[in-house]
Protein backbone atom coordinates (compact mmCIF):
# COMPACT_ATOMS: atom_id res chain seq x y z
CA UNK A 1 0.00 0.00 0.00
CA UNK A 2 1.24 3.43 -1.18
CA UNK A 3 0.59 6.89 -0.17
CA UNK A 4 -1.59 8.52 -2.17
CA UNK A 5 -2.88 12.25 -2.08
CA UNK A 6 -5.11 14.05 -4.64
CA UNK A 7 -5.29 17.86 -4.67
CA UNK A 8 -9.21 18.99 -4.11
CA UNK A 9 -10.75 21.08 -7.01
CA UNK A 10 -13.84 22.87 -7.08
CA UNK A 11 -15.70 20.19 -7.56
CA UNK A 12 -13.86 17.19 -5.89
CA UNK A 13 -12.72 16.89 -2.77
CA UNK A 14 -9.18 16.47 -1.10
CA UNK A 15 -7.61 12.28 -0.52
CA UNK A 16 -4.89 11.55 1.64
CA UNK A 17 -4.17 7.83 2.22
CA UNK A 18 -1.61 7.46 4.88
CA UNK A 19 -0.39 3.82 5.02
CA UNK A 20 1.63 4.17 7.52
CA UNK A 21 -1.06 4.51 9.99
CA UNK A 22 -4.10 3.08 8.08
CA UNK A 23 -5.55 6.83 7.61
CA UNK A 24 -7.68 7.93 4.82
CA UNK A 25 -9.34 11.93 4.98
CA UNK A 26 -11.79 12.87 2.36
CA UNK A 27 -12.30 16.82 2.78
CA UNK A 28 -14.10 19.57 0.86
CA UNK A 29 -16.80 19.46 -2.29
CA UNK A 30 -17.83 16.17 -3.98
CA UNK A 31 -19.80 16.79 -7.13
CA UNK A 32 -16.82 15.28 -9.93
CA UNK A 33 -18.08 15.08 -13.41
CA UNK A 34 -17.21 11.05 -13.27
CA UNK A 35 -18.39 10.37 -9.67
CA UNK A 36 -17.20 6.74 -10.22
CA UNK A 37 -14.00 7.16 -11.74
CA UNK A 38 -13.03 9.42 -9.23
CA UNK A 39 -13.67 7.24 -6.23
CA UNK A 40 -12.34 4.22 -7.94
CA UNK A 41 -8.92 4.50 -6.31
CA UNK A 42 -10.64 5.23 -3.01
CA UNK A 43 -12.46 1.83 -3.45
CA UNK A 44 -9.36 0.02 -4.33
CA UNK A 45 -7.40 1.81 -1.23
CA UNK A 46 -9.98 0.66 1.72
CA UNK A 47 -10.29 -2.66 0.03
CA UNK A 48 -6.32 -3.11 -0.14
CA UNK A 49 -6.16 -1.24 3.83
CA UNK A 50 -8.75 -3.46 5.04
CA UNK A 51 -6.63 -6.54 3.78
CA UNK A 52 -3.13 -5.39 5.26
CA UNK A 53 -4.59 -4.11 8.81
CA UNK A 54 -4.41 -7.18 10.89
CA UNK A 55 -5.03 -5.98 14.20
CA UNK A 56 -4.28 -2.29 13.93
CA UNK A 57 -6.65 0.21 13.49
CA UNK A 58 -7.88 2.26 10.60
CA UNK A 59 -9.36 5.57 10.65
CA UNK A 60 -12.02 7.71 8.26
CA UNK A 61 -11.76 11.51 8.75
CA UNK A 62 -14.70 12.85 6.11
CA UNK A 63 -15.09 16.14 6.14
CA UNK A 64 -17.90 17.44 3.14
CA UNK A 65 -19.50 20.51 2.78
CA UNK A 66 -21.41 19.76 0.01
CA UNK A 67 -21.93 15.82 -1.48
CA UNK A 68 -24.60 15.12 -4.30
CA UNK A 69 -26.23 12.04 -4.87
CA UNK A 70 -23.86 10.16 -6.92
CA UNK A 71 -21.33 10.83 -4.49
CA UNK A 72 -24.18 9.74 -1.55
CA UNK A 73 -24.51 6.62 -3.38
CA UNK A 74 -20.25 5.88 -3.14
CA UNK A 75 -20.23 6.70 0.61
CA UNK A 76 -22.66 4.70 1.67
CA UNK A 77 -20.88 1.78 -0.74
CA UNK A 78 -17.22 2.68 1.37
CA UNK A 79 -19.01 2.50 4.56
CA UNK A 80 -20.86 -0.58 3.95
CA UNK A 81 -17.30 -2.22 3.07
CA UNK A 82 -16.32 -0.83 6.23
CA UNK A 83 -19.18 -1.83 8.32
CA UNK A 84 -18.83 -5.84 6.69
CA UNK A 85 -15.05 -5.37 7.38
CA UNK A 86 -15.99 -4.46 10.94
CA UNK A 87 -18.34 -6.91 11.34
CA UNK A 88 -15.34 -9.51 10.72
CA UNK A 89 -13.85 -8.20 13.91
CA UNK A 90 -11.55 -5.49 12.49
CA UNK A 91 -10.41 -2.37 14.33
CA UNK A 92 -12.39 0.86 12.06
CA UNK A 93 -13.47 4.43 13.19
CA UNK A 94 -15.24 6.20 11.16
CA UNK A 95 -15.24 10.48 11.91
CA UNK A 96 -17.96 12.74 10.13
CA UNK A 97 -16.88 15.91 10.53
CA UNK A 98 -19.56 18.94 10.01
CA UNK A 99 -19.65 22.31 10.83
CA UNK A 100 -22.30 23.47 12.91
CA UNK A 101 -23.81 25.55 11.09
CA UNK A 102 -24.34 23.32 7.97
CA UNK A 103 -27.23 21.42 9.38
CA UNK A 104 -27.30 19.32 6.21
CA UNK A 105 -24.24 17.67 6.90
CA UNK A 106 -24.98 17.00 10.26
CA UNK A 107 -28.23 14.86 8.66
CA UNK A 108 -26.34 13.18 6.28
CA UNK A 109 -24.07 12.04 8.93
CA UNK A 110 -26.66 10.69 10.99
CA UNK A 111 -28.23 8.66 8.11
CA UNK A 112 -24.90 7.51 6.87
CA UNK A 113 -24.88 6.35 11.56
CA UNK A 114 -28.17 5.02 11.63
CA UNK A 115 -27.13 2.03 9.06
CA UNK A 116 -24.01 1.24 10.70
CA UNK A 117 -23.94 -1.29 13.36
CA UNK A 118 -20.89 -2.71 13.92
CA UNK A 119 -18.67 0.47 12.28
CA UNK A 120 -17.76 2.79 14.68
CA UNK A 121 -19.19 5.70 13.31
CA UNK A 122 -18.72 9.60 15.21
CA UNK A 123 -20.31 12.84 14.59
CA UNK A 124 -18.09 15.12 15.25
CA UNK A 125 -18.67 19.07 15.48
CA UNK A 126 -16.01 20.87 13.95
CA UNK A 127 -14.05 23.37 16.99
CA UNK B 1 -32.38 43.84 -33.95
CA UNK B 2 -34.95 42.80 -30.83
CA UNK B 3 -34.16 44.21 -27.64
CA UNK B 4 -34.20 41.73 -24.86
CA UNK B 5 -35.59 44.41 -22.48
CA UNK B 6 -39.13 41.94 -22.66
CA UNK B 7 -37.52 38.71 -21.88
CA UNK B 8 -35.74 40.60 -19.25
CA UNK B 9 -39.09 42.48 -17.73
CA UNK B 10 -40.31 38.44 -17.93
CA UNK B 11 -37.88 36.79 -15.64
CA UNK B 12 -37.73 39.18 -13.39
CA UNK B 13 -41.45 39.33 -13.42
CA UNK B 14 -41.66 35.21 -12.47
CA UNK B 15 -39.07 36.48 -9.81
CA UNK B 16 -35.99 34.33 -11.78
CA UNK B 17 -32.48 35.14 -10.96
CA UNK B 18 -31.01 32.79 -12.81
CA UNK B 19 -31.44 31.51 -16.07
CA UNK B 20 -29.27 29.33 -18.70
CA UNK B 21 -30.81 27.20 -21.60
CA UNK B 22 -28.32 25.74 -24.00
CA UNK B 23 -25.80 23.18 -23.86
CA UNK B 24 -25.07 22.03 -20.10
CA UNK B 25 -21.47 20.57 -18.72
CA UNK B 26 -20.45 20.08 -15.67
CA UNK B 27 -18.78 23.47 -15.94
CA UNK B 28 -21.90 25.27 -15.83
CA UNK B 29 -22.70 23.71 -12.37
CA UNK B 30 -19.09 25.08 -11.34
CA UNK B 31 -19.58 28.21 -12.81
CA UNK B 32 -23.05 29.32 -12.53
CA UNK B 33 -24.06 26.73 -9.98
CA UNK B 34 -21.26 28.61 -8.01
CA UNK B 35 -22.18 31.81 -8.52
CA UNK B 36 -25.66 31.13 -7.64
CA UNK B 37 -24.54 29.89 -4.45
CA UNK B 38 -22.32 32.94 -3.60
CA UNK B 39 -25.11 35.10 -4.65
CA UNK B 40 -27.84 33.83 -2.03
CA UNK B 41 -24.91 32.63 0.49
CA UNK B 42 -23.10 35.78 0.98
CA UNK B 43 -23.31 39.40 2.51
CA UNK B 44 -25.38 40.29 5.87
CA UNK B 45 -28.96 39.15 4.68
CA UNK B 46 -27.43 36.00 2.59
CA UNK B 47 -28.53 32.63 4.21
CA UNK B 48 -25.93 29.89 3.94
CA UNK B 49 -28.70 26.79 4.68
CA UNK B 50 -31.21 27.82 1.77
CA UNK B 51 -27.65 29.17 -0.70
CA UNK B 52 -26.35 25.31 0.00
CA UNK B 53 -30.19 23.85 -0.66
CA UNK B 54 -30.67 25.52 -3.98
CA UNK B 55 -27.54 24.53 -5.12
CA UNK B 56 -27.81 21.02 -4.22
CA UNK B 57 -30.79 20.79 -6.54
CA UNK B 58 -29.63 23.18 -9.16
CA UNK B 59 -26.73 20.70 -9.39
CA UNK B 60 -29.00 17.32 -9.40
CA UNK B 61 -31.31 19.20 -11.92
CA UNK B 62 -27.99 20.15 -14.40
CA UNK B 63 -27.31 16.42 -13.88
CA UNK B 64 -30.49 14.95 -15.05
CA UNK B 65 -29.96 17.43 -18.52
CA UNK B 66 -26.42 16.31 -18.73
CA UNK B 67 -27.70 12.19 -18.40
CA UNK B 68 -31.13 12.43 -19.98
CA UNK B 69 -31.67 15.54 -22.22
CA UNK B 70 -32.36 14.10 -25.66
CA UNK B 71 -31.28 17.19 -27.14
CA UNK B 72 -27.83 16.78 -28.50
CA UNK B 73 -25.23 18.76 -30.18
CA UNK B 74 -25.17 17.32 -33.72
CA UNK B 75 -21.37 17.96 -33.39
CA UNK B 76 -20.57 17.03 -30.19
CA UNK B 77 -23.30 14.34 -28.55
CA UNK B 78 -21.78 14.84 -24.79
CA UNK B 79 -23.56 18.10 -25.36
CA UNK B 80 -27.09 18.15 -24.00
CA UNK B 81 -29.50 21.01 -23.80
CA UNK B 82 -31.92 22.18 -21.66
CA UNK B 83 -32.69 24.88 -19.19
CA UNK B 84 -32.61 25.55 -15.54
CA UNK B 85 -33.66 28.47 -14.01
CA UNK B 86 -33.31 29.39 -10.42
CA UNK B 87 -36.04 32.19 -8.36
CA UNK B 88 -37.47 33.28 -5.48
CA UNK B 89 -41.40 34.43 -5.04
CA UNK B 90 -43.50 34.69 -1.82
CA UNK B 91 -40.35 34.21 0.34
CA UNK B 92 -39.40 30.82 -1.67
CA UNK B 93 -36.85 29.92 -3.52
CA UNK B 94 -37.30 27.73 -6.24
CA UNK B 95 -35.23 25.46 -8.94
CA UNK B 96 -36.77 24.27 -12.29
CA UNK B 97 -35.25 22.28 -15.18
CA UNK B 98 -35.93 20.99 -18.34
CA UNK B 99 -35.13 19.40 -21.38
CA UNK B 100 -36.62 16.66 -24.05
CA UNK B 101 -37.42 13.53 -24.02
CA UNK B 102 -38.89 10.50 -25.84
CA UNK B 103 -42.09 10.34 -25.35
CA UNK B 104 -41.91 6.75 -24.80
CA UNK B 105 -40.27 7.30 -21.50
CA UNK B 106 -42.93 9.59 -20.07
CA UNK B 107 -45.30 7.27 -18.73
CA UNK B 108 -42.44 5.64 -16.44
CA UNK B 109 -40.83 8.85 -15.21
CA UNK B 110 -44.50 10.17 -14.49
CA UNK B 111 -45.81 7.30 -12.56
CA UNK B 112 -41.94 7.28 -10.61
CA UNK B 113 -42.14 11.51 -9.99
CA UNK B 114 -46.63 10.47 -8.72
CA UNK B 115 -45.37 8.07 -6.52
CA UNK B 116 -42.48 10.22 -5.04
CA UNK B 117 -44.86 13.61 -4.75
CA UNK B 118 -47.29 11.39 -2.67
CA UNK B 119 -44.75 10.45 -0.17
CA UNK B 120 -44.24 12.22 3.40
CA UNK B 121 -40.83 13.22 4.55
CA UNK B 122 -40.69 9.99 6.67
CA UNK B 123 -41.70 7.71 3.67
CA UNK B 124 -39.17 9.37 1.26
CA UNK B 125 -36.57 8.91 4.03
CA UNK B 126 -36.70 5.50 4.01
CA UNK B 127 -37.02 5.25 0.36
CA UNK B 128 -34.05 6.97 -0.28
CA UNK B 129 -32.13 4.79 1.89
CA UNK B 130 -33.49 1.69 0.51
CA UNK B 131 -32.48 3.28 -3.19
CA UNK B 132 -28.93 4.07 -2.09
CA UNK B 133 -28.20 1.06 -0.95
CA UNK B 134 -30.13 -0.96 -3.72
CA UNK B 135 -27.96 -1.84 -7.62
CA UNK B 136 -28.36 0.56 -10.17
CA UNK B 137 -31.80 0.86 -12.52
CA UNK B 138 -31.01 -0.20 -15.82
CA UNK B 139 -31.97 2.98 -17.39
CA UNK B 140 -30.06 4.97 -14.92
CA UNK B 141 -27.15 7.00 -15.46
CA UNK B 142 -26.33 8.35 -12.32
CA UNK B 143 -27.09 7.19 -8.94
CA UNK B 144 -30.53 6.92 -9.16
CA UNK B 145 -31.34 8.94 -6.32
CA UNK B 146 -31.49 12.46 -7.64
CA UNK B 147 -35.22 12.72 -7.87
CA UNK B 148 -35.72 11.36 -3.96
CA UNK B 149 -32.70 14.16 -2.78
CA UNK B 150 -34.95 16.79 -4.33
CA UNK B 151 -38.35 15.68 -3.04
CA UNK B 152 -36.88 15.41 0.15
CA UNK B 153 -35.33 18.75 -0.02
CA UNK B 154 -38.71 20.41 -1.43
CA UNK B 155 -40.43 22.70 0.51
CA UNK B 156 -43.95 21.27 -1.25
CA UNK B 157 -44.55 17.93 -2.89
CA UNK B 158 -42.54 18.08 -6.42
CA UNK B 159 -44.27 19.55 -9.05
CA UNK B 160 -43.62 18.29 -12.72
CA UNK B 161 -45.36 18.62 -16.45
CA UNK B 162 -44.78 16.73 -19.57
CA UNK B 163 -45.79 18.83 -23.09
CA UNK B 164 -45.48 17.05 -26.28
CA UNK B 165 -43.71 18.56 -28.59
CA UNK B 166 -44.53 16.02 -31.96
CA UNK B 167 -44.90 12.60 -32.13
CA UNK B 168 -42.01 11.49 -30.92
CA UNK B 169 -40.66 14.20 -28.10
CA UNK B 170 -41.73 15.78 -25.12
CA UNK B 171 -40.64 18.66 -22.82
CA UNK B 172 -40.47 17.62 -19.33
CA UNK B 173 -40.13 20.43 -16.19
CA UNK B 174 -39.63 19.85 -12.82
CA UNK B 175 -39.87 22.21 -9.92
CA UNK B 176 -38.45 22.12 -6.19
CA UNK B 177 -39.35 24.95 -3.89
CA UNK B 178 -36.80 25.33 -1.02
Amino acid sequence: MENLEITATKSSPEIKFDASNYTLSIAGESYPENTSQFYEPIYKWVDDCIDALGDKKMTMDIELIYFNSSSSKVLMDIFDTLEDASDEGKNIIVNWIYDKENDSALEYGEEFAEDMEALTFNLVEKP
Amino acid sequence: MNSLYQHKQDLERDGIIFSFSGPMSHDIIEGIGGAIRAKIGEGNDGDKRAALKVFSIFVEQVENVINYSVEKDPANSAMSFGIVVVGKKDDLFFVSGGNRIETSRQSKLEEYLTKLAAMDKKELKIYYKERRRAGKEEDSKGAGIGFIEMARKSCKPLEFNFQKIDNKYSFFTIKICI
